[in-house]
């Protein structure tokens, strides 16, 4: 124990905070990644009236760890009209914002990897990077269906990024605070969905957009575009968008969760298990769109964010604004 | 109808040939003969009376090569064959595609296959042949393909402009169903233009039934439709029969309709999964499956197969139905109704399908003579043309039913006409089934040598997708001496270009998956 605090008091107690969060959050990732690709076949499994994994291990359970082991063995093919470097990059690139998001996540009232006090910035500014990765992706594929969906990703992410923020500021009026933990501490009492229906509405729309899910999975429409940016992908640099794809559809429902549904606040049950139940319950909603809707046309998408969205998301927040100021 | 025509063409023309054939016996009313002089003038006036174009083949005599275009009328039954002989030394004949659209497709299709030159004709390369083949397939002699046309082979190549660029659609991918390929020109996400590139799963059934009995290529039809194998295998038979003057026994007719109208709902249901898929739901694909699983039982058990149906004989079937596929049938209908209820709370009514295909892919009413397009495609513009009330075979005049038609021609419209047609094929089903008589179900004394009289005729039949129409000339062997398919997606495909033009490569390919294609059909 005497070892432990000295070698604590060597390195300084925030590098250790930081060293043990990011393993957590490593860890955390990974977990969650299993769990999603799990848990998006059981939920599609079951909406199409089939079992869906239930071979490997009970309930299928041990079926991602096969499916991740078999990415993990398979030759990372690179075809050879690519641009090398930023075909190599891609997959890393997209997986680094992902993964700072999570430093500023309140998982409960003692368990954050660190209470920033523009904690909100810090997540919307890097969650933005992840489109970046993406038009490198389908940029150096060199491949038209790629590059076709990077484009449209771009476009949509610019799209959706407005609504975004739009839709956070009510809560951030409310609270008069940036940092994650001020907004849950806030909600002790009435979650902020109550004040902010629609707020809720727009940033879990808006969301879903972002993380490119049906009904607004355009930049890998497959039906269209094969698979969009990632089509000559495979190996782990696939499993790496994939996982960055399920890290997002995480992180986006953890911050809904944080601002609207009252984050690690509930009764009985400790924090990290209520934050955990919201925030997976939302995930289940987003999986369950998944497979119930078809996908929205490129223009109705873009229609949807400039003309419905922004507007609505605008005229709220002055609303609340004005509430306020009473 | 028949009477009008004819003196219309009698007297506007003149010195041309003109007959009135039996149609009981050829299944066309008048048969023209052309030359190279008045064709355009007859195929003209044909288009003014708003003839459509059904289906255009070639025959080779040996001693001369005979070009045959068949026309129709959508609204009252008047089949004429104009035909138009051409020297098989130097074979040229002047081009329809300037009156009739699709013409263009069959000239195509007709020069590679009989080295006949259209003339006029402004893009005459190959359609289904790609390389590799130095004769003319379809001739009865061996003609080589002269230098110049070898050139012709291979030769569809796109060039890439400024701020446009080509995306292949196809022969891989996953909108086309099959081996299908369309290059599309896009600008941005518009499509410039778009151009089918068909041939990839080609097998040549016409040449193949040149090679067989009538017997032999009983299993054929099957694998040219497989959702709607028995439609086709009825059309094969049906056309036999008519040619041979076999007589059916009513029990064997009444057993043909239920069990086509079973394989034309399983076919939709594939049809609707199909159509979702391309427009990003997956989930109905599945539900869709789980309906079709039923009818595939169903048929099994009468048939002994589930998608490649060989079932029907000249004369009758190979198998009669039990009680057990009645009392299955009749559960079925019953549980299809709940389920055509639930499909309608789970796509119809859904807000994003709806904005996705309202509107979007318009068939105008004046287009579809031009292009022949049939079955649900034609039906979703309005006009009632349904092949089994507009030339009922099988049982289909002892029963009523009603045709769904749509108003504008748009891609929900032709959603909605198979929803529709769905329902009313179960209430044909229940109707079949309540009326169903006893007694044989094959004919007698059908030879074990089927040797047609000398002669052609053409039969058709509405398949899942449209009209899908059997030409067969006999030489009183027991081989057919030509047959030729019509097959209603081939038609149906042509207006893909013109509707893909200008739109968003998402609607194109929504456009695309509503009109039911299956490439093995297309290419034949």
């Amino acid at each position: 124990m005497n070892e432990l605090k000295c070698i604590i008091n060597i390195i300084g107690e925030e590098t250790t905070r930081a060293i043990i969060g990011l393993v957590g959050v490593m860890i955390l990732v990974v977990v969650n990644a299993l769990i999603l690709t799990w848990a998006e076949r059981k939920v599609a499994g079951h909406m199409q009236r089939r079992i869906a994994a239930k071979e490997v291990g009970p309930f299928g359970l041990i079926q991602p760890i096969a499916d991740s082991l078999k990415l993990l063995c398979k030759e990372l093919i690179t075809p050879q009209h690519v641009e090398r470097p930023l075909f190599y990059l891609a997959p890393t690139l997209i997986f680094l914002p992902v993964l700072v998001s999570f430093v500023v996540i309140p998982f409960d009232s003692y368990l954050q990897v660190k209470d920033i006090n523009v904690g909100i910035l810090v997540i919307l500014a890097f969650s933005s990077l992840s489109v970046l990765s993406i038009l490198i992706a389908g940029w150096g594929s060199n491949n038209k269906y790629s590059l076709i969906g990077s484009v449209r990703s771009v476009a949509q992410n610019i799209a959706y990024e407005i609504p975004l923020l739009l839709s956070l500021l009510p809560v951030i009026i409310i609270t008069q605070s940036l940092s994650l933990r001020d907004i849950v501490e806030a909600q002790k009492g009435l979650w902020f969905v109550v004040y902010q229906p629609f707020a809720f509405l727009i940033f879990f729309t808006a969301s879903v957009a972002e993380t490119n899910r049906t009904p607004f999975d355009l930049p890998e429409a497959e039906s269209e575009l094969v698979a969009g940016f990632h089509t000559e992908y495979s190996g782990m640099r696939f499993a790496l968008f994939f996982l960055a794809e399920y890290t997002n559809i995480f992180i986006v429902s953890a911050i809904a969760t944080t601002f609207f549904l009252g984050g690690y606040n509930g009764p009985i049950l400790p924090g990290i298990v209520w934050f955990l139940i919201k925030t997976y319950f939302l995930v289940f909603v987003i999986l369950w769109m998944r497979w119930t809707f078809p996908r929205v046309r490129f223009d109705q998408l873009l229609n949807l964010a400039w003309k419905i969205l922004i507007p609505v998301a605008l005229a709220n927040l002055i609303v609340t604004g004005g509430i306020l100021k009473l | 109808m028949v009477k009008t025509i004819f003196e219309d063409i009698k007297n506007s023309i003149k010195g041309v040939e003109i007959k009135e054939i039996s149609y009981a016996e050829r299944g066309y009313h008048l048969a023209v003969e052309a030359n190279k002089g008045n064709l355009l003038n007859i195929v003209g006036l044909l288009d003014k009376k708003g003839f459509y174009i059904a289906d255009m083949c070639c025959v080779d005599y040996v001693e001369y090569l005979e070009v045959v275009y068949l026309f129709n009328n959508h609204h009252n039954l008047c089949r004429i064959k104009v035909t138009l002989k051409v020297d098989p030394e130097r074979p040229v004949a002047p081009t329809i595609s300037h009156i009739y659209k699709m013409a263009h497709w069959y000239e195509r299709e007709i020069h590679e296959f009989f080295g006949v030159y259209f003339e006029g004709h402004n893009k005459l390369i190959y359609l289904f042949l790609h390389d590799g083949i130095d004769f003319y397939p379809l001739r009865k002699q061996r003609v080589p393909v002269p230098a110049e046309d070898m050139k012709l082979l291979n030769s569809f190549k796109p060039r890439e402009e400024e701020d446009e660029f080509f995306v292949n659609l196809g022969p891989q991918h996953p909108s086309t169903h099959g081996v299908l390929r369309v290059v599309v020109k896009m600008n941005g996400e518009y499509v410039v233009s778009a151009e089918p590139v068909l041939g990839y799963l080609h097998r040549m059934h016409e040449k193949m039934a040149e090679n067989r009995t009538y017997q032999q290529f009983l299993p054929n039809p099957a694998r040219m439709d497989y959702p709607g194998a028995l439609i086709f295998n009825l059309a094969h038979v049906a056309a036999v029969e008519k040619l041979c003057g076999i007589e059916v026994p009513e029990r064997a007719q009444y057993i043909r309709t239920i069990t086509c109208e079973l394989n034309r709902v399983a076919s939709h249901l594939l049809w609707i999964g199909a159509f979702l898929a391309d427009l990003g739901g997956l989930t109905p694909f599945l539900y869709a499956f789980d309906d079709r699983e039923n009818i595939l039982d169903i048929l099994e058990a009468v048939t002994g197969s589930r998608l490649t149906y060989c079932y029907f004989r000249f004369g009758g079937l190979y198998n009669d139905v039990d009680d057990n596929f009645v009392s299955e049938t009749k559960k079925f209908v019953k549980r299809m109704r709940e389920r055509l209820v639930m499909y309608e709370k789970l796509i119809t009514k859904n807000v994003i399908f709806i904005n996705r295909v309202k509107g979007i892919g318009i068939i105008k009413q004046d287009m579809v003579p031009k292009y022949g397009c049939s079955g649900p495609t034609i039906r979703s513009t309005g006009i009632p043309f349904d092949m089994r009330t507009h030339e009922p075979y099988a049982a289909y005049d002892k029963i009523d039913f009603e045709i769904p038609t749509g108003a504008v021609g748009d891609n929900m419209d032709r959603y909605m006409v198979r929803m529709r047609e769905m329902a009313i094929c179960l209430d044909i089903v229940e109707k079949a089934i309540a009326k169903l008589p006893s007694g044989p179900i094959n004919a007698e004394k059908i030879p074990k040598k089927l040797k047609p009289p000398k002669g052609d005729l053409y039969h058709a039949v509405e398949s899942t997708r449209g009209e899908t129409g059997v030409y067969i000339v006999s030489d009183e062997s027991d081989k057919p001496y030509r047959m030729r398919w019509r097959v209603p997606s081939f038609s149906n495909l042509m207006t893909f270009p013109a509707l893909a033009e200008g739109s968003l490569i998402a609607d194109a390919i929504a456009t695309m998956g509503s009109f039911d294609l299956v490439i093995p059909e297309i290419d034949r």
